[in-house]
């Protein structure tokens, strides 16, 4: 790991454009705030070692040590990582229907997790009123049912992990985008000190992302719409070319390509469209499964919710058909590929590829 | 204190400059005076007002120096004699009142002004010499070289007022001012007064007053005429005096504190047959007369003064215009570089120029002697910077004022003013203060940023000011920003007082100077009677005072007001006990690790907090924490507890 502080973070990920929001400097330190999709530097930390730079996904990760810490195989090369399984679900609960973004698998899963005690609490992004995102812990099935729905803005959902107290011994799940999973994984392969205990994480589920609303976004969404009206935002699949705003009563569409000035930067410079390193990584289910969600579980503690999820007939399952696969390997090579081109472009030199600690070769066969 | 009105006439009391001055006043039997709050004035009106009702004199802190000048002003034209005391930078506010009040003259009572200026400026942001707003407004000027003669000169420059119908003018420093020396006291009048404006309106003789400057030249010509008598008094006046040899190798010029470096250097020299020293103490219009019957007494003349070449201008002026035949010394000074023209003078700077002048080498000490001494001295200095006292609420407001912009990020910043929270411009205040002129001045200034839309500016701006010092000047400001609608928040730091001088009294207080029942002027009333939104806010709740600037910063809608209304420490701290007993939980203080790097000692630093590098941990200074606990609300580990007290 490098050992570098919260000036470097700054220059090398914050000011350059490459930080996601996701709050894994945050929570943990005075001197770092998250606040509307920025991370605040609050005052000088003058600490050259600091856990916000060891922690950010976007300085420098050794892919192969962290597969093998958190999901005990070597680094997977394959288009969207380690598959144990891979499967069309959604929930069984009616009100999680209602309430949840396509299938609602992921909530459902966690409603399980939180029934059968795997875990106490779930990490997860909440909307306020504004449809601000933060980071909330939630640890009943209500609290959860609240943070349904997707935001499509940055959020620093890992400041409430970082924010507990040192001598928290909660269980817990965490929710999460790539940037969140990643962060995430790299506490679990370099333990944090003077926090939590990070074995208390127990659970990762990863959501499919393929980038996020930021910069001017949130001005945009607050001059056109009355947000705490606002009951979902939807960017529907597929081809998708509009983002929904849904309030109780009516429907408002954009045209993505009207917003499009609004898509991250930083989302340009992240390769990982589908959560590799989560022990489940949810989707939707695309175009004719409209209503489902692609299901793909890779370690065993992924393995073993989804079991009981059956058992409890939480979740209904279907195979996925071979060319859905195809079309999400496609979509997520493509998107390794523009990660690349992109970091190559930032950086003048192929042999810099900023936070991404894979193999010289694996990045030239990307690259082709 | 010592009772300054103590009726003890031939005995010798130990009074400061400034209470030599105000005994000066009650043995000239003033009827009023008034002030406005300023380091090194303050103790004037500081020690009027207790003795006021004692001596049946009316005392007041006024809401600014302009309006004190008129108000003592007021008592003069209704024949009582009145004094009005301020610092240097308060002159300029006076100024304009007193540009026409010299040519009007005055009622038949006495009006005498005192300055007290800065040299160094130790506690002002500036160091005037006031002595040239004397000569420029044409103000008789006298300056006390002691204790005796800050009294002396205050009683006599009543009668020359009166006698030659003008205000007059008493310029202090802070060496005077704030020190102390044997008084020999006189008589204090049984006096009554009896207040009577006399130019009323008679139809039996309808004639205009003469308490207008028209016409203008005529008033003026008669203004000169005044001058010209007070010149002729300075002539023979018992406040010059010289000492040293017929014939001198050099002739020091000197006034005020000045007269007490010189003498001391001449002393310590052992110059005395070879310097002698020419003391002046009325310095404007200058005893030329006087002056001339001492320019042979050296070949050489060194002007000791402090500040601007104020008698070394005004002597080589009177020399230039004398006979061809009469003597011709050389003359040193600032002119000749052998001083400055800034920063305080004192006996170490003296002793150097003027040995080298008569050709003495001066070691005080031996070199290797004294490097030792100041290394040694250097152990026993702790290591503390300028700051906020330790339960400040400034500190507590610049800290959510800098989380505000922080988190706003659109590089918002301060403009500041005239207070103790001027320390904002330092590590105390997070370096939040990004200017700093005069009383009044930042909300001035916001006026102006915060209409430069057009010219594409977006920052936030946030205006400070104290709430003495929103009496004084800021009114006028956020009526402008209000009418106007200038995009800025007026920020008012509301302590309770003028905390800066001594606690004086404000139109927001419910006391007057003499301890009376005054009517309270509510700050949020008249904000919001100009039309601004005005939040209150207690800084100590860090999380609701930066939420409700976010909230305010948001929106451009003119100018807005917030209140942060904490009373000053020092004053809270002595009438109740400290709200909570605050400690650090050493099992929790992470010190300097990742999670806090030492916020609380490092950035936060109040004085009450320590650093114990041993340990590696934060603790609470006991013996000055006073409760306040706003450090447990920032620490990052929960380690700081606070307890209710």
């Amino acid at each position: 790991m490098e050992a570098k502080g919260a000036r470097e973070l700054f220059e090398g990920v914050i000011d350059a454009g490459l930080c996601a929001s996701c709050g894994g400097c945050a929570g943990g330190c005075p001197y770092l705030l998250p606040y509307r999709g920025r991370i605040v530097l609050m005052d000088n930390c003058l600490l050259s070692d600091g856990q916000c730079y060891q922690y950010c996904p976007r300085t420098f990760t050794d892919m192969e040590a962290v597969s093998q810490k958190v999901l005990g195989v070597p680094f997977s090369e394959d288009e969207f990582g380690i598959v144990r399984e891979i499967f069309l679900a959604r929930s069984t609960d009616a009100e999680i229907h209602e309430k949840g973004q396509d299938g609602g698998a992921v909530t459902a899963l966690l409603s399980v997790a939180l029934a059968e005690g795997i875990i106490d609490g779930v990490v997860e992004t909440k909307m306020d009123d504004n449809k601000i995102p933060h980071g909330f812990i939630a640890r009943n099935r209500e609290e959860l049912l609240g943070c349904t729905g997707v935001s499509y803005e940055p959020s620093p959902v890992l400041e409430a992990l970082n924010s507990l107290p040192q001598e928290s011994a909660e269980k817990l799940g965490i929710v999460g985008l790539p940037c969140h999973v990643a962060s995430v994984s790299k506490m679990k392969t370099y333990p944090p000190k003077n926090r939590m205990n990070i074995d208390n994480v127990k659970l990762v589920i990863g959501l499919f992302c393929g980038w996020e609303f930021s910069g001017g976004f949130r001005q945009f969404l607050e001059e056109n719409f009355d947000l705490p009206q606002v009951d979902k935002f939807d960017i529907p699949h597929h081809p998708a070319h509009t983002f929904d705003v849904y309030t109780k009563s009516d429907k408002k569409s954009v045209e993505l390509e009207d917003i499009g000035q609004y898509i991250s930067e930083a989302c340009s410079y992240c390769w990982d469209m589908t959560a590799e390193f989560a022990d489940i990584s949810v989707g939707s289910g695309r175009a004719k499964f409209k209503g489902w969600n692609t299901v793909v579980v890779r370690t065993k503690a992924g393995a073993e919710l989804m079991d009981i999820a059956r058992k409890k007939g939480a979740l209904e399952t279907q195979p996925i058909p071979i060319e859905s696969i195809d079309n999400l390997k496609r979509a997520s090579l493509n998107k390794k590929k523009k990660a690349l081109s992109s970091i190559i472009a930032k950086t003048g030199d192929k042999k810099n590829l900023l936070y991404l600690g894979i193999s010289q070769d694996l990045a030239n066969k990307l690259l082709v | 204190m010592p009772d300054i009105a103590i009726d003890a006439p031939g005995t010798s009391q130990l009074f400061m400059g400034n209470e030599a001055i105000a005994r000066g006043a009650l043995e000239a039997g003033i009827g009023f005076a008034t002030a406005y709050p300023g380091t090194p004035s303050s103790e004037i009106l500081g020690s009027l007002a207790p003795v006021a009702k004692k001596m049946g004199i009316y005392a007041e802190w006024s809401v600014n120096e302009i309006v004190a000048t008129e108000a003592a002003a007021g008592a003069s034209l209704a024949g009582v004699r009145a004094i009005t005391a301020m610092k240097q930078l308060g002159v300029n506010v006076a100024s304009d009142f007193l540009s026409i009040l010299v040519m009007s003259g005055l009622g038949k009572g006495g009006l005498v002004l005192v300055s007290c200026d800065d040299p160094g400026a130790i506690s002002s942001d500036n160091e005037e010499d006031a002595r040239n707003l004397a000569k420029s407004l044409g103000m008789p000027l006298l300056e006390p070289g002691n204790f005796q003669e800050a009294k002396d000169m205050t009683k006599w420059l009543f009668d020359l007022s009166e006698e030659i119908d003008s205000i007059c003018m008493l310029r202090s420093v802070t060496r005077i001012a704030h020190s102390r020396g044997n008084v020999k006291l006189g008589e204090l009048p049984q006096k009554e007064h009896k207040a009577y404006f006399d130019q009323i309106h008679d139809l039996r003789d309808v004639k205009p007053t003469k308490f207008m400057p028209h016409p203008v030249p005529s008033h003026h010509a008669a203004l000169l005429k005044k001058l010209e008598k007070a010149r002729e008094r300075f002539e023979s006046s018992p406040f010059n005096w010289y000492v040293g040899p017929d014939k001198a190798d050099l002739l020091i010029i000197t006034c005020g504190s000045c007269w007490f470096y010189s003498r001391d250097v001449v002393k310590e020299l052992k110059l005395e047959d070879r310097v002698g020293i020419l003391k002046l103490g009325t310095l404007w219009p200058l005893p030329e007369k006087f002056v001339e019957k001492h320019l042979n007494k050296s070949q050489k003349i060194l002007f000791v003064e402090e500040v601007d070449p104020f008698l070394e201008r005004s002597v080589m002026e009177m020399a230039a215009s004398l006979p061809p035949d009469s003597p011709r010394p050389t003359f040193y000074g600032k002119r000749s570089g052998h001083l400055n023209a800034y920063g305080e003078m004192d006996q170490d700077v003296l002793i150097k120029v003027i040995a080298s002048m008569t050709g003495l080498t001066y070691q005080p000490r031996d070199i290797e002697y004294a490097k030792k001494a100041e290394e040694l001295a250097k152990n026993y200095v702790p290591e503390r910077s300028i700051a906020f006292c330790p339960g400040c609420p400034h500190r507590a407001t610049f800290w959510s004022i800098k989380n505000t912009l922080k988190l706003d990020g659109r590089n918002g910043f301060v403009v500041g003013d005239i207070g103790c929270y001027g320390l904002a411009l330092r590590p105390t205040g997070f370096y939040q203060s990004r200017s700093h002129y005069c009383m009044g001045s930042g909300t001035g200034v916001a006026n102006g940023l915060g209409k430069l839309g057009q010219h594409g500016f977006n920052q936030p701006v946030l205006a400070v000011c104290g709430d003495s010092t929103f009496y004084h000047a800021v009114i006028p400001a956020l009526i402008n920003g209000v009418h106007n609608q200038s995009n800025f928040i007026l920020i008012i730091l509301d302590n309770g007082g003028t905390a800066m001088t001594g606690f004086q009294p404000h139109p927001g207080s419910e006391l007057n100077a003499m301890g009376e029942p005054a009517k309270f002027i509510s700050m949020e009333d008249l904000c919001r009677s100009m039309g601004a939104h005005v939040e209150i806010c207690d800084p100590f709740d860090l999380k609701n005072t930066t939420a409700t600037l976010l909230e305010m910063m948001a929106k451009d809608e003119g100018a807005k007001v917030v209140v942060m209304r904490r009373q000053c420490e020092l004053i809270r701290g002595r009438k109740e006990k400290p709200p909570y007993k605050v400690h650090v939980d050493p099992d929790e203080c992470i010190g300097e690790a990742c999670g806090c790097d030492r916020l609380c000692t490092r950035v936060f630093h109040c004085p009450g907090l320590i650093w114990d590098k041993e340990s590696g941990k934060s603790r609470i200074d006991e013996v000055i924490c006073t409760g306040c606990g706003v450090c447990a609300d920032i620490c990052p580990q929960g380690a700081i507890v606070k307890e209710a007290a």
